[in-house]
């Protein structure tokens, strides 16, 4: 199981390079430019806040795999990030604009799937 | 000593989180996020919401560790000093955008949003003092934690 864990942890890493290259993609800054400041803020700030997550669960998963594994305070952990990422794939299938991900349907798979993966891995990590 | 005052740091934390994440169902109400998002593409505002709503639901996992697993944060094992950091590092970064990250200059003047602003920052502060304290113990600097 450390060596399925340190597998997500690279998935991780990539997902949270990947943000970047959306912010970029998706043109956040500008689109932002036209609402107030705190708005701007506040999805910064979330924005950064979620990608901090994912990097600390990626140095967690690629450096100490064991602790994933350790004890009852870590199948709770594991729980957590099921949970995270299951409801990161249901958000995709039913809250996304549908039009947007049919236009970029090889991203939307690809995405999905890492999601859905990183899901499994946890869950799994939950029960062991 | 230490180890009821950061048992009870945990507690009085733990509650502040649940109230925390009761009363974000409010803000964006109050601070009228939704016509304020209007101006926003579909996949902006998407991104918006599904963010807000994932630190939210981190808020609600830290307050479950507070409150139900306060003898995991406290004893001493290396899990439990990385958690208590990312937390410590988390809350820190939150106060310094409370002082010097968030312009609220838009925020209407209120009696009620000013009281909500120094509540915020008093739980901030307490949550940073709280981890800091979690921190020291793990790592034995105040009181002995038990491995």
């Amino acid at each position: 199981m450390e060596m399925v864990f340190r597998g997500a942890g690279l998935v991780l890493t990539g997902l949270v390079v990947a943000n970047f290259f959306a912010a970029k993609r998706w043109r956040y800054a500008e689109n932002l430019e036209t609402v107030e400041p705190i708005v701007r803020q506040v999805f910064n700030v979330h924005c950064a806040y979620i990608v901090a997550i994912m990097a600390g669960l990626a140095m967690l998963c690629l450096g100490w795999p064991e602790l994933l594994l350790e004890g009852r305070m870590s199948r709770v952990l594991c729980g957590f990030f099921g949970l995270f990422w299951g409801s990161r794939v249901v958000v995709q299938l039913t809250y996304y604009d549908s039009e947007m991900r049919r236009r970029n349907r090889g991203w939307d798979l690809f995405f999905l799937a890492v999601f859905l993966g990183l899901a499994v891995v946890f869950t799994l990590g939950s029960f062991v | 000593m230490m180890k009821q005052l950061l048992e009870i740091g945990l507690l009085v934390g733990g509650w502040s989180l649940v109230a925390l994440c009761v009363g974000s169902f409010w803000i964006p109400k109050v601070l009228k996020w939704r016509e304020k998002l209007a101006g926003l593409t579909p996949l902006m505002r998407e991104l918006w919401w599904t963010y807000s709503i994932y630190v939210l639901s981190s808020h609600v996992f830290f307050a479950v560790l507070a409150l139900g697993f306060g003898d995991w944060l406290m004893s001493g094992s290396r899990a439990a000093l990385a958690m208590c950091t990312f937390m410590l590092l988390w809350w820190s970064v939150r106060l310094w955008l409370q002082f010097f990250g968030f312009d609220f200059d838009e925020i209407e003047d209120t009696t009620a949003n000013r009281l909500a602003k120094g509540l915020l920052t008093m739980l901030f502060l307490g949550l940073v003092s709280l981890y800091a304290g979690l921190v020291c113990w793990n790592v034995g600097r105040i009181g002995v934690a038990e491995v």
